[in-house]
C-alpha cells in the first residue's frame, strides 16, 4: 500500500523485514522515525522522497505515515522504512514506541516556527537518552523556500547540529531542495554491515547464502 | 454491530470437522478426529510408534484440556467481571461460566471433540491437533527440501514440547522467560534456514516462508498456552482497559483533534469496517494473522482519512483516528493480545515493516487511552472528572449518529410507507380523471348520436307538407272552381265537392314529377345554399329547433313559411312553370314584407292570385279555432281522402319521396329531440306545444 513501485511490500514479506538484511552488505533495511511538531511538513518531506510529488499524489497512495524507500550508495541498496509520527504534544510521551529500535531519525522543524525548532530540540534530547545509541538523527529545517520570512536563523541551528553531533539541512518539500540529500546523507552515515539493530537476534555468520533478491535500486 | 460484521465461525471452521488427514471426509472424536478410513490407517501404522512416545508425552496431556477452554472462555465471558479476581483459572470455571452462553453449539462441539481427542491422548500418545493436518498439508507444499521439511518439522515439535513442559512444569512461571525461549527457538530457526546446507538450494523467499510457516504452526498450536497464560495479568489489564474505554465513551473525534466525521454516513461506514478488523483481531490465533488483521483495520482507516482529508493522512491524522476507532470498538481482550504478539512473533515483525507500523501504533494508542487525562483531550481536569464518573451528562455525535441514524431510518422508513400511499392516490386520482373522461366521451358520444338522429329528424317536417299536397291539390281545385275564400271551405269544397279520385291522382301524379326535383332540391340544399340563398329547405331545418325552443308563434311563422313553399308546387303543379319562380317564391315568401312585393311580381300570372290567397289563407289560420269548430261535419270526409292520397303515394312513388310520408312520426321525433337536449322542462312543453301544433298542422289541412 504505501510501498511505491519500486520497492516491494514490507510487511507481508515475513522476514524481509529484518533489519540487517544480508551480511555481504549489498542490502539494508533501516527504519527511519519523523519527527516534528505536527504540521512542519514531515510528511510532505517522506512524499517528496517517496514520490517525488508535492500535493498531487498518486491514487496508489492511501497513507503517508508509513512509507518506504530504496536508495543505492556505491554498491549498497538501501531500504528505507519511514515511520512518521504524530506531532501533537498530547501523543509525544508515545513516541518512545516509534523510534525503540530506529536505526535513523529525522527531526523536522518549521523554520518559520521558533516553538517548532524548541520541540525539535525536545525530540533530540530524547532521542540521545532513549534512542539506540548509535542512531543516526537529523535535523530538517522544513519551508525553506519560505526562508525570506524565517524565524529560526540557518545559523543557529546549524550550531545547535554540530553541538549534538546532528546532521543538519535546510529542506523543501515543495521546491524539493535537499529532500534527497539529506536522506542520502543518513544513509551514507548509516553503517552498513551487522551494525543495524537487531533485537535480540543473534548475528547470522557470513554464510553461503545469496544475496537477498533486490529490488530495483537507483532512484 | 461491529462484532456482527465478523462472522464467529472462525473459531470454529469445517477444518476443525473434517478429517486430520485432510481427505475431505468428516472425522469423529471417537477416532482421534479422523475420518473411520483413516483412523484405521493410521492407528495400525502409528500405534507402535506412539507407544513409545507415550511415556514422554504423558505428562503433557493435563495441561491439555485447562489451558484449551481458557483460550476460549475470555472470548466468551466477554466482559470478565468473573475472571478479574487473581485466581488461577481452572478448568472447570472456565466450563460453567462464559462458555455456553453464546456459540453453545460450536463450543459443545469442540470441547467433546477435544475431550474424546484428549481421552484417547491419556491412553495413548500425545495426538496432533485439528489443524495439524493443515499444517502437515502446507509443511508439504513448502517449496524446500524435504531434508529442509524434515529439520523445520523437529524444530516444530522441539519448541512445541519446550513450551508444554515449561507450562506444565512446577516451576514458577514467568512470561518473559517463555517469550525469550521462543525467540530464541525463532533464532534458531531462522539460522537453521538460512545457514543449513539442507536449504542451500531455496530461494531467499521460501526461506521467509518457511519462517513464517514455523511460526505459524508453533503459535497456533499453542495458543492456548501461550494466549493470556494465566501467570500473567493480561487479563486484569484487559478487563481495566475495557472499562477505561467504557468509561471515556464521551469522548469525540474533536476531543482527538481528530478530523473523522462522526455524522457522515459514508465515513461511519469505513469506521465500521477499521472497528470490525479491529475487533477480528482476537479471532485470529497466530500472531501473523493478528498482525495482517491489524494492518487491514489501519488502512481502512487510512481510506478514511483521504477521504475526509483529501490526500495521503500523515501520523498527525492517522494517531487520533486510530485512537478513535479503538475507543469506539472497544475489542475483547486487547491487552492479551497485544501482549501475545509482543512476546511471541518474531521480534522483527513488531519492530519493522508495516505490521510492526500499525501494531506500534495501535499499543500506542492503548498506552494513550490509559493514560489519558484532561490536558490530553483539551479539557479541564474537573470536566474531565465529572465525565469519567458519569456526573456530567454527555452527548457524542458518534453516539447521537447512531441514534440519529436510528430514527433516519424510520423516517424514510416512513417516507417510503407515504410514497406508496401517495402513489395509490395517484392512480386513484388518475382513475378518477379517465373515468371522468370516460363520461364525458360517452356523453358526447350520446349526444352526437343524438345529434345524427336529430340531423335525420328535420326531415321529418314534411307532415306540413303532405297538407301542402293537400292544399295544393285542394287549392288547384279550388282554383279550378274559382272559389276564393276560406281555406275551410276549400277544403270542404275539396272534400265535399266530392272530387274525383281521379282527377286527385292525377293531380298527385302531376305533382310527384314537380315534387320529385323538390326533393333532390332539398337534398341538395346544402350545396345550393349559395345559388339558393333563403331558400325554404333550410328553414325548414332550422324550424325544428325553433320548435322547441321558441314560443308557438314561431310555429305559426314557420308554417306561414311552409305553406307558402307550398305555392311553387301548387304553381308548378297548375301551371308547369320553372321552378325559379317557385323558388324566387319562396325566398320572398320566407319574409312576410315580401308578400306585397310577391304579389307585385306575381300580378302578371296567375299565381299572384295564388299568393294572395296563400296569405288569405294565412290570415284565416290564425283566426282558424273559428273555422275549425265548423270542421267536424267535414272532418269524417277528409281523413279517408288523405289517406287514399297518401296511399296511393307511398305506393307508387320512389323510395326517395319516402320521406313525405313518415308524417305519422313525426311527434315521436319531436319527442326524442326533446330528451337529447337534456332540457326536460321543456320537453313536455314544447312536445305538447309541437304536438298539438303537429295536430294542428295535420289538422289544418282538415
Amino acid at each position: 500500500m504505501a510501498t511505491t513501485p519500486r520497492s516491494g511490500g514490507v510487511g507481508g514479506a515475513g522476514t524481509a523485514t529484518r533489519p540487517n538484511g544480508t551480511s555481504q552488505n549489498k542490502s539494508c533495511q533501516f527504519k527511519l522515525v519523523l519527527l516534528g511538531e505536527s504540521a512542519v511538513g514531515k510528511s510532505s518531506l517522506v512524499l517528496r522522497f517517496v514520490k517525488g510529488q508535492f500535493h498531487e499524489y498518486q491514487e496508489s497512495t492511501i497513507g503517508a505515515a508509513f512509507l518506504t524507500q530504496t536508495i543505492c550508495i556505491e554498491d549498497t541498496v538501501v531500504k528505507f522504512e519511514i515511520w512518521d509520527t504524530a506531532g501533537q504534544e498530547r501523543y509525544h510521551s508515545l513516541a518512545p514506541m516509534y523510534y525503540r529500535g530506529a536505526q535513523a531519525a529525522i527531526v523536522v522543524y518549521d523554520i518559520q516556527n521558533q516553538d517548532s525548532f524548541q520541540r525539535a530540540k525536545t525530540w533530540v534530547k530524547e532521542l540521545h537518552k532513549q534512542a539506540s545509541p548509535n542512531i543516526v538523527i537529523a535535523l530538517a529545517g522544513n519551508k525553506a523556500d519560505l526562508s525570506n520570512i524565517r524565524v529560526v536563523e540557518f545559523d543557529e541551528a546549524k550550531q545547535y547540529a554540530e553541538e549534538n553531533g546532528l546532521l543538519f539541512m535546510e529542506t523543501s518539500a515543495k521546491t524539493g531542495m535537499n529532500v534527497n540529500d539529506i536522506f542520502l546523507a543518513i544513509a551514507k552515515k548509516l553503517p552498513k554491515n551487522d551494525g543495524a539493530n537487531n533485537q535480540g537476534t543473534s548475528i547470522r555468520p557470513n554464510g553461503n547464502e545469496t544475496n537477498r533478491p533486490t529490488n530495483n535500486c537507483c532512484k | 454491530m461491529a462484532t456482527a460484521a465478523r462472522p464467529p465461525s472462525l473459531r470454529l471452521g469445517q477444518q476443525d470437522l473434517k478429517c486430520r488427514t485432510g481427505c475431505g471426509f468428516y472425522g469423529t472424536p471417537q477416532n482421534d478426529g479422523l475420518c473411520s478410513m483413516c483412523f484405521r490407517e493410521k492407528f495400525n501404522d502409528k500405534q507402535r510408534k506412539l507407544r513409545q512416545k507415550a511415556g514422554e508425552t504423558a505428562g503433557l496431556a493435563p495441561g491439555h484440556a485447562p489451558g484449551f477452554t481458557d483460550r476460549r472462555s475470555p472470548q466468551h465471558g466477554h466482559h470478565g467481571q468473573g475472571r478479574g479476581e487473581q485466581q488461577p483459572r481452572k478448568q472447570e470455571a472456565a466450563e460453567t461460566s462464559g462458555t455456553l452462553q453464546k456459540k453453545k453449539f460450536t463450543t459443545v462441539l469442540q470441547k467433546t471433540l477435544q475431550a474424546g481427542a484428549q481421552k484417547i491422548t491419556q491412553q495413548r500418545s500425545h495426538v496432533p491437533d485439528p489443524t495439524e493436518g493443515q499444517f502437515l498439508l502446507q509443511l508439504r507444499q513448502l517449496r524446500i527440501p524435504d531434508d529442509g521439511k524434515r529439520k523445520l518439522k523437529l524444530e516444530i515439535q522441539r519448541l512445541d514440547s519446550e513450551i508444554r513442559k515449561y507450562i506444565n512444569g512446577n516451576s514458577a512461571k514467568n512470561v518473559d522467560e517463555l517469550s525469550d525461549a521462543v525467540q530464541n527457538a525463532y533464532t534458531k530457526v531462522s539460522d537453521i534456514v538460512h545457514n543449513d546446507p539442507s536449504f542451500e538450494i531455496a530461494t531467499n523467499e521460501d526461506r521467509d516462508s518457511a519462517i513464517d510457516f514455523f511460526e505459524k504452526v508453533v503459535m497456533t498450536q499453542n495458543h492456548k498456552f501461550l494466549f493470556s497464560p494465566y501467570f500473567t495479568e493480561d487479563e486484569d489489564s484487559d478487563v481495566k482497559v475495557q472499562k477505561r474505554i467504557r468509561q471515556l465513551s464521551w469522548i469525540t473525534a474533536k476531543h482527538l483533534d481528530c478530523s473523522i466525521d462522526e455524522v457522515n454516513a459514508e465515513a461511519r461506514d469505513l469506521v465500521y469496517n477499521a472497528i470490525s478488523e479491529l475487533v477480528g483481531i482476537d479471532s485470529y490465533y497466530s500472531p501473523q494473522e493478528k498482525l495482517q488483521c491489524t494492518v487491514r483495520c489501519c488502512r481502512h482507516i487510512f481510506e478514511l482519512l483521504k477521504r475526509a482529508t483529501g490526500g495521503p493522512a500523515s501520523a498527525d491524522d492517522f494517531l487520533p483516528a486510530l485512537i478513535f476507532v479503538v475507543l469506539k470498538a472497544n475489542p475483547v481482550r486487547l491487552h492479551s493480545n497485544i501482549n501475545f504478539v509482543t512476546r511471541f512473533t518474531n521480534a522483527s515483525r513488531v519492530m519493522s515493516g508495516e505490521g510492526g507500523y500499525y501494531f506500534t501504533n495501535l499499543c500506542s494508542a492503548i498506552a494513550f487511552i490509559e493514560n489519558l487525562n484532561g490536558e490530553s483531550l483539551g479539557i479541564s481536569s474537573e470536566e474531565f472528572g465529572a465525565l469519567m464518573s458519569g456526573q456530567q451528562p454527555y452527548s457524542t455525535p458518534w453516539e447521537s449518529a447512531l441514534l440519529a441514524c436510528e430514527s433516519l431510518h424510520l423516517i424514510s422508513e416512513n417516507m417510503k410507507r407515504m410514497e406508496g400511499l401517495q402513489k395509490r392516490n395517484a392512480l386513484i386520482s388518475s382513475g378518477i380523471a379517465s373515468f371522468e373522461k370516460e363520461l364525458i366521451e360517452f356523453q358526447r358520444e350520446v349526444t352526437e348520436r343524438v345529434d345524427t338522429v336529430i340531423a335525420k329528424a328535420p326531415l321529418n317536417l314534411l307532415p306540413i307538407k303532405t297538407p301542402a299536397f293537400l292544399i295544393g291539390q285542394a287549392r288547384a281545385h279550388l282554383l279550378s272552381d274559382n272559389e276564393a275564400g276560406h281555406y275551410q271551405a276549400n277544403v270542404l269544397s275539396g272534400g265535399g265537392g266530392s272530387l274525383t279520385t281521379q282527377s286527385l291522382t292525377a293531380a298527385t301524379s302531376l305533382a310527384k314529377p314537380s315534387v320529385a326535383p323538390e326533393d333532390s332540391g332539398l337534398s341538395l340544399k346544402d350545396t345550393s345554399i349559395g345559388s339558393m340563398g333563403r331558400l325554404s329547405p333550410l328553414q325548414q331545418n332550422l324550424q325544428p329547433a325553433d320548435h322547441l325552443f321558441a314560443s308557438p308563434m314561431f310555429n305559426y311563422a314557420a308554417f306561414d313559411a311552409v305553406s307558402l313553399l307550398e305555392d311553387p308546387v301548387t304553381t308548378e303543379g297548375n301551371d308547369g312553370d320553372v321552378m325559379m319562380l317557385g323558388s324566387e317564391f319562396q325566398g320572398g315568401l320566407t319574409n312576410i314584407n315580401y308578400d306585397f312585393d310577391l304579389s307585385d311580381q306575381s300580378g302578371e300570372n296567375s299565381t299572384a292570385d295564388e299568393s294572395k290567397l296563400n296569405l288569405d289563407e294565412f290570415d284565416p289560420l290564425v283566426q282558424k279555432s273559428s273555422p275549425i269548430a265548423q270542421k267536424p261535419p267535414a272532418l269524417p270526409e277528409t281523413p279517408t281522402l288523405l289517406d287514399s292520397t297518401t296511399d296511393s303515394l307511398i305506393d307508387s312513388e320512389v323510395p326517395g319521396t319516402a320521406v313525405l310520408l313518415p308524417s305519422p312520426l313525426k311527434p315521436e321525433v319531436a319527442n326524442y329531440r326533446g330528451f337529447s337536449n337534456f332540457d326536460i322542462p321543456s320537453i313536455s312543453c314544447n312536445t305538447g306545444d309541437f304536438s298539438s301544433l303537429g295536430h294542428e298542422g295535420v289538422e289544418e289541412p282538415k
